[in-house]
């Protein structure tokens, strides 16, 4: 499972491993039942405080995407969104692009410019 | 996650992973069924040395091999290569990049595999399982090779990491 954080955005670092995490489990690297690094280990490899790996942790907990066990650590229980509605949605912008003369370099132009 | 874009100059990225070995738990398992059969074959003599001594040291063996050798850990990034061995991650070791001289993935033979952490002279081998493996070849001429589930993800995180192409990635 590959991690990635910048420590210089503006969005926060919690919400950032979180984001990894949704990431992993959406594209099947991390399926249901997979363990999660502990958050002191995390936190060290990240050079982020444990407690910023828990609050991430707990985020994904109350959106039903871990559970904590005692002695077990945080495990995936949910595989999330599918990406198949990324897809769909995907499909609908491009038929909509085709729509408006736009083609794939517009589109991938567009995309850059709002993410 | 080895289709995403190589990480930025402000970004921090390292690979994770775990590796499950199954020979020792296994090994585990049989140790635990010893003790069962030990339980039935002593017809309540539990005070008799000659059952009593062998049944803890199979029970220390069955906790030895949960705690410290049921999975191994690896994490590859900014800090180095770390390996962190069963439930409580111990016996553990790190080694910071600027240790690290050359990193490559290695097709692992069965033969070649120690199925638990081996330290000889030259080499230390953390290796549960043949196939793809990730090789560490340090400066002190210490060759280090470990067990991750994406061994190419875990060089790669390596070669992120290195600042100024301190590491040769084969």
């Amino acid at each position: 499972m590959r991690w990635a954080i910048d420590h210089t955005s503006r969005e926060r670092l919690q919400d950032q491993i979180a984001t990894c995490v949704r990431r992993g489990v959406a594209s099947g690297e991390l399926p249901v039942g997979e363990q999660l690094p502990p958050a002191a280990e995390l936190g060290t490899a990240l050079s982020v405080d444990r407690n910023t790996v828990l609050a991430a942790y707990r985020q994904l907990r109350d959106d039903g995407v871990l559970e904590f066990r005692r002695g077990r650590g945080a495990r995936v229980v949910s595989a999330g969104p599918a990406l198949s509605s990324v897809t769909e949605a995907a499909q609908k912008l491009i038929a909509t692009a085709s729509g408006h003369g736009l083609g794939k370099s517009d589109l991938i132009r567009i995309i850059k410019e709002l993410t | 996650m080895t289709s995403l874009p190589i990480a930025g100059p402000t970004q921090h990225a390292v690979y994770t992973g775990r590796t499950t070995s199954w020979p020792m738990v296994a090994t585990t398992c049989a140790g635990a069924l010893l003790i069962v059969l030990m339980g039935k074959e002593s017809n309540g003599a539990w005070t008799d040395l000659m059952f009593v001594v062998p049944l803890i040291l199979v029970a220390i063996g069955v906790l030895a091999n949960v705690l410290t050798a049921s999975s191994v850990r690896a994490t590859a990034g900014p800090n180095g290569f770390t390996i962190r061995w069963g439930l409580v991650g111990w016996p553990r070791c790190t080694y910071r990049l600027d240790e690290i001289e050359h990193a490559e993935v290695i097709d692992l033979p069965w033969w070649r595999v120690s199925y638990g952490f081996w330290r000889t002279p030259k080499r230390t081998n953390c290796t549960v399982r043949s196939g793809p493996t990730v090789r560490l070849s340090l400066r002190n001429q210490r060759i280090v090779t470990i067990t991750v589930p994406e061994p190419a993800a875990a060089v790669a995180a390596l070669r992120e990491a290195s600042a100024g192409g301190q590491l040769g990635i084969a």
